[in-house]
């Protein structure tokens, strides 16, 4: 096989979104075109990338060498060549693998519940460009071709949050989107100009990175290591970078579940765990990206359990999750991490497509507190959430209990033992706040009993079921030793491991026993007070949690109105009274003196001549005086 | 005197200058074509000239060339006289001016 | 004796050129022209160019100046048609004024040349035979072109001086 098959699995949803927005422009311009050709550009691509991705796997499972395939030279400075180059390794492959599957999932889902929207063929040219750019994010051999990816990914995610641009609030959310990200990769372009200056001299992908930062002073590793944190802190939503989360469900539920499930916050876990060789020399920096991650998973924890919109509580809940990932990829538990984005993948493209479901077939309602009982209308959904919850909670067997006890195992084997109390206090308040969802969705009492249902098509059934017999299975992928499985997860991704853990296995097993016991008494106290809750009051929530701790408030204080002072002292004093005088007095000037000048253009032959012979008399009089 | 170059120099100059007044201060088409016929000749005699001092025939043929030029540069003139004449029914070369450049709108 | 054929040849040329920019009337000035190419020619003979001196006379005097006095009488102006002409003298001498410095200028370019006798040359120089050896041996290629260059004005004289069907109401 060739590596240039390397380059397709992006170049494949790439070419596809451009067919799509071009048919699209043709269907609004010209005539229109059926949503049935536009489903099959769209939901082939992730396929094709898919298989191309499964072929590499094989081959990455034969021979562990890095496959690298650069398609051509991109960047030519002065002799120092940047490649369009692509890398496959065991990091970029898994995450290919598992990116095109969700999304591919979370295309044919989107396939059913966009069908009435006459947007119909832009947002799949959005959908299909977004995973490309996540693609190209992800198998980027350089970081400058990753911010390609990562560009990309930030323009995507701000189409499709304010993708009902009709109403203002989502254009401000897909705003606050864009400029919340934008404050990461500032980090991100500091970081890589840090790299390139003192680490880039024999080439700037990977490989030649990782040799050259072994001769670079700690400090300045440090330096990058924490800008590249701003960067990862921005794309995943972290503290404190993470307002946009909330606000990025204002998108349809499609773009809400490959978001959070396969694209874009993952990104910055993938990029802490590519640039493991840097993370490995500075352990400190390490360490602070894994305090964020704690704090950042109990602040969204709590802040989810006084919710009442069912996709704000999951996106706090992804915030939540991320915080983990972060845990364990900042202590070195790089493929822990890993395996936790990956099950998360499946269990979080479960819950928005479950939640997405439920939100269509009551005419798009959205406060739990409105629903209830929807076990018995929607039995196929309910089940599937249930198994998506138990996942996300962390009970045994489903995947996330694997994914989230290897974490906390990092943690405490790390010897960071406030990290794995705050992980653990997580994990209880997980699992309320999951549980509380689904008792007040799909049971309760006193709901109103006989209401219209929207029907749910069979694309988007489908997805729900797959993924669900994925987040059961997937954690198997990993199962610790200990339970006499075999983890395969650590293996596949043991050249990004530095670090080996030493935990007793009586202790590991206390620690997992500690963790289930976590997941259920999150479940009893959500069970107690919800499983029957009333559902004609709705709840009044005040206070300090249900506000989210005021940060939006304190954001808007601290840094929006002095922006907006700023802006507005530019535009109306700065701008008009100064910079616009200038500039137009400029070009006024111009016109004017090409108005004096015009006039010379008499049209008067002779006058021109006699100008002439001026010209020459001057000219021979100034050389009579020096040739003298 | 008339076996100096420079005589011959002085008389071309002279001649070439009174072309070139001519040029400036005449509205009469058919003097400012005289007056370029003027100005050629004192070329074709500066060249006859140097010839002479050279002892080579190469400018002649050079003026020789430039005589027909001027003929063929006579019979365009004179009928581009005739053409404007009978449209305009004038002979001043001051009413020749379509292209003078209109003073834009804003100033 | 040369000397005094030159020096008359001057006066005439230098005369007839200044009658020509003088005159008002157009008549007047072609008339004058031809006296100032008749005496050019006189010069170019005592520059050995017998040649010249008969295509000067033949083409310039007879031909060239004789179809603009034939042009010149056939639009047939009157003398309240000829342009108002109020700054021609101030014109003229300012413009010589400006004028004196190119002329010093190149006097004095000229005046390095090494002195050098000019008299008339034997029969061979200037004489029809070595200048048409000269015109056809190394000259052949742009004689050839201007008889292209005379056919495109003949053709341009055409289109120019026809009569406009679509103006000629």
């Amino acid at each position: 096989m060739d590596n240039f098959l390397l380059a397709w699995i992006v170049l494949v949803p790439l070419l596809s979104s451009l067919i799509l927005g071009t048919m699209y422009l043709y269907s609004i311009k010209v005539t229109k075109i059926p949503n049935i050709v536009f489903s099959m550009f769209a939901l082939t691509a992730p396929f094709i990338s898919f298989v191309l991705g499964v072929s590499f796997f094989f081959r990455l499972l034969e021979n562990s060498d890095v496959i690298i395939y650069r398609a051509y030279k991109w960047l030519s400075v002065d002799g120092y060549d940047i490649d369009m180059g692509f890398m496959a390794d065991q990091l970029s492959i898994f995450m290919v693998l598992f990116i095109t599957f969700v999304g591919g999932l979370i295309h044919i889902y989107a396939s059913g519940y966009m069908k009435d929207d006459d947007g119909y063929g832009k947002f799949f040219f959005y959908f299909n460009l977004f995973l490309a750019s996540m693609l190209l994010l992800v198998l980027a051999n350089s970081p400058i071709i990753m911010f390609i990816g990562w560009e990309g990914v930030g323009v995507c995610s701000y189409l499709l949050i304010s993708y009902y641009y009709q109403d203002s609030e989502n254009v401000k959310a897909g705003n606050k989107a864009f400029i919340a990200n934008r404050v990461g990769d500032l980090g991100f372009i500091i970081a890589m100009i840090t790299m390139f200056y003192y680490a880039g001299s024999n080439g700037f992908d990977y490989i030649n990175l990782e040799l050259g930062m072994a001769n670079v002073p700690v400090e300045v590793l440090s330096f990058i290591g924490l800008a590249l944190l701003i960067g990862a802190i921005g794309k995943s939503a972290q503290i404190p970078l993470f307002v946009w989360l909330p606000d990025a469900m204002a998108g349809p539920t499609p773009v809400s579940a490959l978001i959070h499930a396969a694209t874009m916050v993952t990104a910055g876990v993938y990029m802490v765990a590519r640039f493991h060789f840097l993370y490995d020399m500075i352990p400190n920096v390490g360490l602070f990206i894994a305090y964020i991650g704690a704090f950042s998973a109990l602040f969204a924890a709590i802040i989810a359990t006084k919710q009442t919109d069912i996709k704000k509580i999951l996106a706090y809940s992804t915030m939540s999750q991320l915080g983990y990932m972060f845990i364990a990829v900042g202590l070195g538990g790089y493929s822990a991490g890993i395996f936790h984005v990956f099950t998360h993948a499946f269990f979080k493209a479960l819950l928005f497509m479950g939640a997405g479901a439920v939100i269509v077939a009551l005419h798009h309602e959205q406060n739990i507190f409105k629903m209830g009982g929807m076990r018995r209308k929607t039995p196929l959904v309910y089940f599937t959430m249930l198994i998506a919850t138990l996942a996300i909670a962390g009970i045994p067997p489903f995947a996330g209990f694997f994914s989230k006890d290897e974490i906390l195992l990092t943690a405490f084997g790390s010897g960071e033992y406030f990290i794995w109390i705050i992980g653990v206090i997580t994990a209880v308040l997980t699992a309320y706040y999951m549980f509380r969802l689904l008792f007040v969705v799909f049971h309760g009492s006193n709901y109103k009993e006989n209401r219209e249902l929207h029907s749910l098509s069979k694309n988007m059934t489908m997805p729900l079921v797959i993924l669900a017999i994925g987040s059961i299975l997937a954690g198997f992928i990993g199962v610790p030793l200990l339970l006499g499985g075999q983890n395969y997860i650590g293996i596949w991704l043991e050249i990004l491991n530095s670090k080996a853990l030493h935990v007793e296995h009586s202790i590991e097993l206390y620690l997992m026993g500690l963790n289930i016991l976590a997941a259920v008494i999150g479940l009893l106290i959500a069970y107690k007070k919800f499983f029957n809750y009333d559902m004609s009051k709705v709840p009044e929530y005040t206070g300090l949690i249900w506000n989210k701790f005021y940060i939006d408030e304190i954001y808007d204080r601290i840094f929006v109105d002095k922006l907006k002072k700023l802006s507005i002292f530019i535009s109306y004093k700065l701008d008009i009274n100064f910079i616009d005088k200038i500039v137009m007095g400029i070009s006024n000037g111009f016109i004017r003196s090409g108005n004096v000048v015009a006039r010379l253009q008499s049209a008067n032959t002779r006058m021109y001549a006699f100008s002439m012979l001026m010209g020459i008399s001057v000219i021979s009089t100034y050389l009579i005086i020096v040739m003298r | 005197m008339a076996d100096l170059l420079l005589s011959y120099i002085a008389l071309a100059m002279i001649l070439f200058s009174i072309g070139f007044l001519g040029i400036i201060s005449r509205k009469n088409i058919f003097i400012v074509y005289m007056s370029i016929e003027l100005m050629l000749n004192a070329v074709n005699l500066i060249f006859v000239a140097l010839g002479r001092y050279n002892e080579s025939m190469e400018p002649q043929v050079m003026a020789m060339i430039i005589i027909a030029i001027a003929a063929a540069e006579a019979a365009v003139f004179l009928s581009l006289i005739v053409v404007l004449y009978r449209n305009k029914k004038s002979l001043n070369s001051d009413i020749f001016n379509v292209l003078k450049q209109k003073d834009t709108a804003n100033g | 004796m040369v000397d005094i054929i030159f020096l008359g040849l001057a006066i005439f040329a230098i005369g007839g050129g200044f009658g020509m920019i003088l005159f008002s009337q157009p008549m007047h000035s072609a008339i004058s022209l031809i006296v100032t190419l008749i005496s050019l020619g006189g010069i170019f003979a005592l520059l050995s160019a017998p040649f010249l001196f008969m295509v000067q006379i033949i083409l310039y005097a007879g031909a060239i100046i004789t179809l603009l006095l034939f042009i010149i009488m056939f639009l047939n102006i009157r003398d309240d048609e000829l342009p108002d002409e109020p700054n021609k003298n101030i014109t003229i001498i300012i413009g010589a004024i400006l004028l004196i410095p190119f002329n010093i200028l190149i006097l004095k370019a000229f005046n390095t040349f090494p002195e050098k006798s000019m008299n008339i040359l034997g029969k061979d120089f200037g004489s029809i035979h070595s200048f048409g050896m000269e015109l056809f041996n190394k000259w052949l290629v742009p004689f050839e072109l201007i008889s292209m260059l005379l056919l495109a004005s003949l053709v341009g004289a055409v289109v120019y001086a026809r009569k406009d069907k679509n103006r000629d109401g």
